[in-house]
């Protein structure tokens, strides 16, 4: 039986990312493909997500300056964009639902930092909306 | 009858809230000047913005994805950047407009210099987008905006001759002694007055922070088309105001006292107290919807979270963004550069980033993907093609236009 057929510039590249909680959680920049170390087709193993993979995607001098931007940014050693593991995707439509919480996601520590240093210091940060 | 009391409040905010800085300073400007000879671009901005104003509303609330989550989508990371750093521009100079607006509004009230008056409307502006409600904020400054009314009654006190009036606005005639390139400049200063980008990114925006759900699709269409008309109509009664008491007089309002004058001549103090509550609440209500116009456009061009339906803790960077952009547009007026040249810039720009907007919506108000059944009609998809021809016109037009009338002076 053959499913819905998705074409990633189509479909998938540039959608929106909602986490379990209907939380916006950043948008699908870029696609992680791997091959089987056994042989056969590649699969997408995994969004990228963030400045890191955004900044490729953009290219030429801007993006250089925003991917050294977020590698200072990343507290991990190695220099390769958030990735949303492909595994959490449980939807996708006009936009790509996930099965986890934001804040599970290494895609969310500029907003965690923003938050925790800035924002959050100003009073009324955590009334409720409505 | 809740279904009808909230239906007419969102008619009467959506008179009120079509009305901010640009609109106010294009048509008393272009009446001075012109006479009633380019109303008919107050015409077609408005059924412009009606189409792709329901458009955007109409994806906002089917698919909840709002206008620059569209743009990213359709058009791709690196154009959508592009597009992001002209229309936040834009919206940005729009901000700094309206509050430079509203400071000169406090100004007129008070006669304290507006400079003063600034960094406190600054502050206010933020202080609502901080803490009040999202509902509540929208429709205050939209029924209060209503107060611009008196405009119109002024005029029809006057009793004008309307049978002149409307020949001189179906009839339309270049004035003696001004040149035709100027004349189409001061059209496409009104057309991107009416069409400004930021009431579609407010507005679809706007449908997700009051979560909409299909059963307000209704809404939506009767907001747009009943209200953006006479909220047209307000326009249209400042430019014939200024036809009839400033263009007889050779003045060209280069300060909102000047447009409040008919209003005073005809009704007394009271009738311009009432005029300025009026400027007060659609420049300021502008500010808001600018101010978050700011925050949106960025935060959905990178996804992040955004909207006051969110604790603003869950938003951070959104409010970080809305902070700094009220605080440069406040520095901005602070330096003493006019408000009314901001104005004028920055309506002339949004005529020339018109079809960046718009083209998005109108692709995809026509995919399934988003839409389901609720794709455009083919009459709004054959209106929506004419005015992105059009739109793409102005935009060639408009920047050559500038320098050769040297901005319409």
């Amino acid at each position: 039986m053959s499913g819905r057929v998705l074409e990633a510039g189509l479909h998938l590249l540039d959608r929106q990312l909602i986490d379990v909680d209907g939380r916006l959680a950043g948008k699908v920049d870029d696609l992680e493909l791997e091959l089987p170390p056994g042989g056969g087709p590649p699969v997408v193993t995994a969004i990228l997500s963030g400045p890191g993979a955004l900044s490729r995607r953009l290219g030429g001098r801007l993006g250089a300056w925003l991917e050294a931007a977020a590698n200072r940014l990343r507290d991990g050693d190695e220099d390769r964009p958030a990735r949303v593991s492909f595994a959490v995707v449980k939807r996708i439509e006009s936009a790509v639902d996930l099965s986890v919480a934001k804040r599970e996601l290494e895609t969310n520590r500029l907003e965690a930092w923003t938050r925790e240093h800035l924002i959050g210091h100003l009073p009324g940060a955590g009334d409720a909306p409505e | 009858m809740k279904r009808l009391f909230s239906i007419a409040l969102g008619i009467l905010t959506a008179i009120g809230g079509f009305v901010d800085i640009g609109d106010i300073v294009a048509n008393a400007e272009t009446g001075a000047r012109f006479g009633m000879s380019l109303a008919w671009v107050v015409i077609v901005g408005v059924v412009g913005i009606c189409l792709f104003a329901e458009m955007a509303g109409r994806v906002a609330t089917v698919s909840g994805r709002a206008v620059f989550d569209l743009v990213r989508e359709r058009l791709g990371a690196r154009v959508a950047l592009v597009n992001l750093v002209a229309s936040f521009f834009i919206t940005f100079l729009t901000l700094a407009a309206e509050i430079g607006g509203v400071a000169l509004a406090i100004e007129l009230a008070t006669s304290v210099n507006y400079l003063l008056w600034v960094p406190i409307v600054a502050f206010l502006v933020w202080l609502v987008i901080w803490r009040v409600k999202f509902g509540l904020m929208e429709n205050a400054f939209g029924l209060l905006g209503l107060a611009l009314v008196v405009a119109a009654v002024a005029l029809w006190r006057l009793g004008p001759d309307w049978g002149g009036l409307l020949h001189a606005a179906t009839h339309p005639v270049v004035p003696q002694g001004e040149g035709h390139p100027t004349w189409w400049f001061f059209g496409i200063a009104l057309l991107g007055a009416a069409m400004t980008p930021y009431e579609v990114f407010f507005f679809s925006s706007g449908a997700v922070e009051e979560g909409w759900s299909r059963a307000d699709l209704i809404t939506n269409r009767l907001n747009v088309y009943i209200g953006f008309p006479l909220g047209g109509l307000l326009s249209l009664a400042l430019m014939a105001g200024a036809t009839l008491f400033l263009e007889p007089r050779g003045i060209e309002p280069g300060h909102l006292s000047q447009v409040a004058l008919p209003t005073l001549l005809v009704l007394g103090k009271l009738g311009l107290a009432v005029l300025l509550v009026g400027f007060f609440a659609a420049t300021f209500g502008a500010a808001l919807e600018t101010g978050l116009s700011c925050g949106y456009s960025i935060a959905q061009y990178f996804g992040f979270q955004w909207g006051k339906f969110v604790r603003p803790a869950d938003a951070p960077r959104f409010h970080l963004i809305v902070l700094l952009s009220i605080l440069a547009g406040a520095g901005l007026v602070l330096t003493t550069i006019d408000p009314v040249t901001v104005t004028e810039y920055s309506i002339v720009l949004s005529a020339a980033a018109l079809p960046l907007t718009y083209f998005p919506i109108l692709v995809v108000a026509n995919d399934p993907d988003y839409m389901g059944d609720k794709v455009n009609s083919r009459l709004t998809n054959a209106l929506g093609s004419v005015y992105l021809l059009l739109l793409l016109v102005v935009a060639v037009a408009t920047i050559p236009l500038m320098i050769l009338t040297k901005a319409g002076s």
